[in-house]
């Protein structure tokens, strides 16, 4: 067996070890009822903000608390805490993807993403919309 | 009935139009006379018809370039792609950017690198190269020049067209407006476009995208030499041809690539430079694999024959991933996650055919000239087929599967091979490695980040992994099953882990490869020379531990950094040794010593990053363990409070042109000066001072000689405690205005202040901060806060401290003061608000009249403050109040993250070395090439 042959063995070895760590490591994207089945457990949760409900960010008696209502893939709504100031853009946002876990009945998230309609989407629709009346 | 528009440049739609049309047309001319010229006995007219179809190609497509930057000049916002990326208040820098802010103009440029480098190529004599490699180009810029087609075929849309009109727009179709003919003159919202989106209004936005551009177009040449060697059977010229141009692009890719990190880093407030996201990740993958493959391509010029089909996976994936990553990027499927957020262009199914064609066309050439070739490309049309009408997932892994076969099949059938194996100790075999380790490296990035797209492929086995779940109750199988994979957000596990390990090994090998020779064991007397180098980068590396403090879990992380720095030192002592000091002739040294010196930085910024700024008000920690958050700070207008090394100041909010900018001044710590008789808290207790002295750093060492601890402290003993601290502001040092963008259209982003220091960066963003004042009634009053108040409990409000002094029963002779009835039952607060000048005193009343509760209003107009006792809870003796705040006394507040990152100037000088170390490698091996033509 030449060095080359065992390199590329060694190779194949890494990488299934590299592939077998990207599906241990990596959280699962989940409704509200699988995270609060299983309390503790990182999880994802994406969904879009209810605007129903207020989001309260109140920095001079928290800095890095916002809490808002979200509602899950299945049309289920929870108050969410993010650990973090609030986010510019969350009212506007289109859907938001939530990382943490639940923690004494609520679910305590400490990184979010949002994605915005200002970003790279087609604002023409607004155009569209605003200039049908002409 | 034509209608003919007032104003609008209706020609300019047509030419545009016309120009890529043409392009498309041409380039598949050129394609096709080019493949027939690839024939040894062709036709010499094929191959004039290939050159041919590639002037005019390229004359359209720089054609189509100029004409959008004409329209981008003039302001044309009757153009959807102008209006969407532009508007009058951009600057002319921004002006240039604006052109690849959409994705048609990014394809544009994206062409026009890959037309330069091709001209280039062309006019250094190909020779038998030309034919097949420019047939390779003609096929990938005819396909690149589709996507800006803009045809639709029903629902089914065929490239995105750049010169697109709004009135054109589908979801404009039909409407009322769009067939006025002065609709330009009418309607407002013409007169100006949407601009950019803020984040990009950056000048790295206008320099890092062409940089990138041309290192995605630089994995073409490479790519396409290797076509030709595959298709024309000679497998070692084209390796020799392609080095220069594989060390460019891996200069000019390298450089993109941190170029987006030093964007990212200065106007995007996610407080780093690297964050892993997919965008990030895909174009640094390529360049992994394009470094690798470079190298296998130095080794098969010293000894031909050597890895040969990794050599052509190496350089074909380079350019393949590439694709993947425009695919990525530009279809959709990345959904949300990716803070880059892209959305789904309508080219999907292009944007996978290009892809899956490409792939499939390499592995095809693989496979032996003749019957295997037509056999394999007929199944993957089939299964390509098969992707739009039956299960897309499961032919998608077939069209993956049997391209693996294709490459076994090549690698054990007609590829050369070479019987001659490479020594241990041979710089072959130990660059080999180090390339094979960058491409594990790769794999391992590109599973990361395509989850979105490993869920598709899992779903199909989504029983089987249930099944799995169910017998076993293994959570790994659950979650397979589930097929809902996401991204964790602890780097340390999700890429560290797996990334570090791999770049000690790799970095290591760069130490000491260049020692050996070619072809012959030269392992005797390694040690020896490299002794030295190893010598100083331990005693280097340990100085660095030393000053940043490092643990012992972190040691994967400290050998990281011991590879790096022998890799710096071992290089210098190279071109020391054995260059002699020749440093024209040094450039893969060079560029080794800047890679490490990248990767040294960004592990030790990253590593031993400090944030300076923590949360002092609000005491979520104490709650909640998982509340904890002590990154941010709150910063009252006016109060001078401790930050990490500094005394900081928030001072004013200013606007400039779109910005808000919050200017915050910094001050430096000077030791604090006791006194006698001044008390301080520390963790709840009080201290008196009795003797003078200068504090401490530390509370612990000045305490038995200067203090006396105050068991039971009186009421002003209590009242005049302040928190002790070792320092006061000093000196002013800086001014940092980190800012918020205005941008009404697009959303106001936060964007970063940084003060750069030789050894390291305070970097500074807002978290919140108000850019318009607060709503307030027609007095001047806010909205009012509730607040629970005991006795003692003190709040701050505008410029004045209000504190709850004591509690009093009103009895039956102070009623009448009041103004009571004797019936009522009342209970006094009395208040005190102190704070810039005499304290004022006040007493509000608690009273309950016939089982109802009377509001007693009570207003300080001179401190701006309103206040309502709502309830009493006698149980324990607290008031239920509401605290209103009036404009005139309002202080603005801002909450501030500080990041102090470490040796961060090591990133960016190592990127500088690198570019140049790979740009001069690529002239070195240029320069080598025509002296052995010469000889």
């Amino acid at each position: 067996m030449s060095r080359t042959n065992i390199v590329v063995i060694l190779l194949v070895a890494v990488l299934m070890g590299a592939l077998f760590s990207v599906f241990t490591t990596n959280s699962e994207s989940v409704v509200f009822a699988r995270a609060f089945s299983e309390p503790g457990m990182e999880f994802k949760v994406s969904g879009t903000l209810d605007r129903e409900h207020p989001v309260l960010y109140d920095p001079e008696v928290a800095v890095a608390e916002t809490r808002f209502h979200m509602r899950d893939k299945d049309g289920d709504v929870r108050e969410v805490v993010l650990t973090k100031a609030k986010p510019t853009g969350l009212e506007q946002s289109e859907s938001i993807d939530l990382y943490g876990r639940v923690v004494d009945g609520q679910f305590i998230a400490g990184e979010m993403l949002m994605k915005c309609p200002s970003k790279y989407n087609e604002q023409s629709h607004s155009l569209g919309e605003a200039t049908a009346a002409n | 009935m034509d209608i003919t528009y007032i104003g609008e440049w209706t020609w300019a739609a047509s030419l545009g139009r016309l120009l890529i049309a043409l392009a498309f047309a041409a380039g598949l001319a050129s394609t096709i006379g080019y493949t027939a010229a690839v024939r040894q006995d062709a036709d010499r007219r094929w191959l004039a018809m290939g050159r041919w179809g590639f002037r005019v190609h390229a004359a359209g497509i720089f054609g189509a370039m100029a004409l959008l930057y004409l329209l981008i000049f003039c302001h044309r916002y009757e153009f959807q792609y102008i209006w969407k990326h532009l508007n009058d208040a951009m600057p002319f820098g921004f002006m240039l950017s604006s052109f690849w802010g959409g994705q048609e103009g990014g394809f544009l440029l994206w062409m026009g690198w890959i037309l330069v480098l091709a001209l280039v190529f062309l006019r250094r004599n190909p020779g038998r190269l030309e034919a097949p490699v420019m047939a390779v180009h003609g096929g990938i810029l005819t396909a690149l020049s589709s996507m800006l087609l803009g045809l639709y075929f029903g629902e089914f849309q065929f490239g995105l067209d750049p010169f697109l009109l709004l009135r054109e727009q589908p979801q404009n179709a039909g409407l009322p407006w769009t067939f006025n003919p002065d609709y330009l003159s009418l309607i407002p919202q013409f007169a100006d476009g949407q601009g950019l989106n803020p984040l990009l209004q950056n000048y790295w936005m206008v320099i890092h995208p062409p940089t990138l551009f041309l290192g995605f177009a630089s994995t073409l040449m490479p790519f396409a030499m290797g076509m030709a060697g595959l298709w024309t059977g000679d497998h070692s010229s084209w390796m020799r041809r392609a080095v220069p141009w594989a060390f460019f692009g891996v200069g000019i890719l390298g450089a993109g690539i941190l170029m987006g990190g030093a964007w990212a880093y200065e106007a995007l407030s996610f407080g780093g430079f690297w964050a892993w996201d997919p965008v990030e990740n895909s174009s640094l993958v390529p360049w992994l694999v394009l470094v690798a493959g470079a190298h296998l391509l130095l080794i098969n010029r010293a000894k031909p024959g050597t890895a040969v089909t990794a050599t052509y996976l190496m350089i074909g994936l380079s350019f393949l991933l590439v694709v993947y990553s425009t695919f990525l990027t530009k279809s959709g499927i990345l959904g949300d996650t990716s803070v880059h957020s892209f959305v789904d262009s309508g080219i999907l199914p292009q944007l996978l055919a290009f892809l899956l064609g490409c792939c499939a066309l390499f592995c095809a050439l693989l496979l032996p000239a003749g019957r295997e070739r037509w056999v394999f490309g007929g199944i993957q049309s089939l299964l390509a087929i098969g992707i739009a009408v039956a299960d897309p997932a499961l032919c998608v892994m077939a069209m993956l599967a049997l391209m693996t076969a294709a490459v076994l099949r090549g690698h054990l059938g007609h590829l050369p091979r070479t019987d001659q194996e490479s020594p241990l100790w041979s710089r072959e075999f130990w660059m080999f490695v180090g390339g094979m380790l960058m491409f594990a490296s790769a794999v391992h990035i590109t599973f990361q980040t395509s989850l979105p797209v490993l869920n598709h492929f899992l779903a199909p086995f989504s029983g089987f992994f249930q099944g799995i779940f169910e017998s076993t109750g293994s959570p790994l199988a659950r979650k397979l099953a589930a097929h809902d994979l996401a991204p964790g957000t602890d780097f340390d596990a999700t890429y560290h882990a797996v990334q570090v390990p791999l770049a000690f090994l790799f970095i290591g090998i760069t130490a000491f490869t260049q020692f050996l020779r070619y072809r012959t064991d030269s392992g005797k007397g390694l040690f020896l020379k490299l002794l030295r180098s190893l010598m100083a980068a331990i005693v280097l590396t340990g100085a660095f531990l030393l000053a940043y403090d490092f643990a012992a879990w972190e040691a994967p992380r400290v050998a990281l950094l011991l590879a790096c720095m022998w890799s710096v030192t071992a290089n210098i002592d190279y071109v020391v040794q054995v260059l002699k000091g020749r440093w024209n002739h040094a450039g893969a040294s060079i560029a080794h010593i800047g890679f490490a010196l990248v990767i040294f930085g960004a592990v030790l910024s990253t590593a031993k990053k400090d944030i300076i700024s923590t949360n002092r008000f609000g005491d979520l920690a104490m709650l909640n363990e998982a509340l904890s958050n002590e990154e941010d700070l709150l910063l009252l207008e006016g109060d001078t409070i401790a930050m990490g090394p500094y005394y900081v100041c928030y001072r004013e909010r200013r606007q400039e042109g779109i910005h808000a900018k919050f200017a915050v001044d910094y001050y430096e710590t000077v030791p604090k000066a006791y006194l006698p008789g001044e008390v301080v808290a520390r963790d709840g207790f009080l201290f008196q001072c009795h003797t003078a002295h200068t504090a401490s750093p530390e509370f612990q060492d000045d305490l038995d000689d200067h203090w006396t601890f105050l068991p039971l402290p009186n009421d002003r003993q209590q009242r005049e405690a302040i928190a002790w601290s070792a320092g006061r502001p000093g000196p002013f040092a800086f001014t940092l205005d980190p800012r918020i963008q205005l941008n009404e259209q697009m959303g106001n982003a936060p964007e970063p202040d940084t003060r750069r220091f030789w050894n390291k960066d305070l970097y500074t963003h807002i978290k919140w901060g108000r850019v318009t004042d607060p709503e307030a009634d027609e007095e001047g009053w806010m909205d009012g806060r509730k607040h629970d108040l005991m006795r003692r409990d003190s709040l701050i409000i505008g410029k004045s401290v209000l504190a709850l002094d004591s509690i009093s029963a009103v009895t039956l002779s102070q009623k009448p003061a009041f103004g009571l009835l004797d019936k009522d039952l009342a209970v006094a607060a009395h208040f005190r608000l102190s704070g810039g000048g005499p304290d004022t005193n006040f007493t509000a009343l608690y009273i309950v009249r016939d089982s109802l509760v009377i509001p007693d209003m009570v207003t300080v107009a001179e401190r701006g403050v309103k206040l309502r006792i709502d309830g009493f809870r006698p149980a324990e003796a607290t008031f239920e109040t509401v605290v209103w705040e009036n404009l005139s006394v309002r202080r603005d507040f801002i909450v501030m993250q500080a990041i102090v990152f470490p040796q961060i100037n090591l990133l960016w000088l190592g990127c500088l070395v690198m570019t140049a170390g790979a740009l001069m490698s690529a002239r070195q091996s240029r320069r080598r090439k025509k002296m052995a033509a010469a000889a």
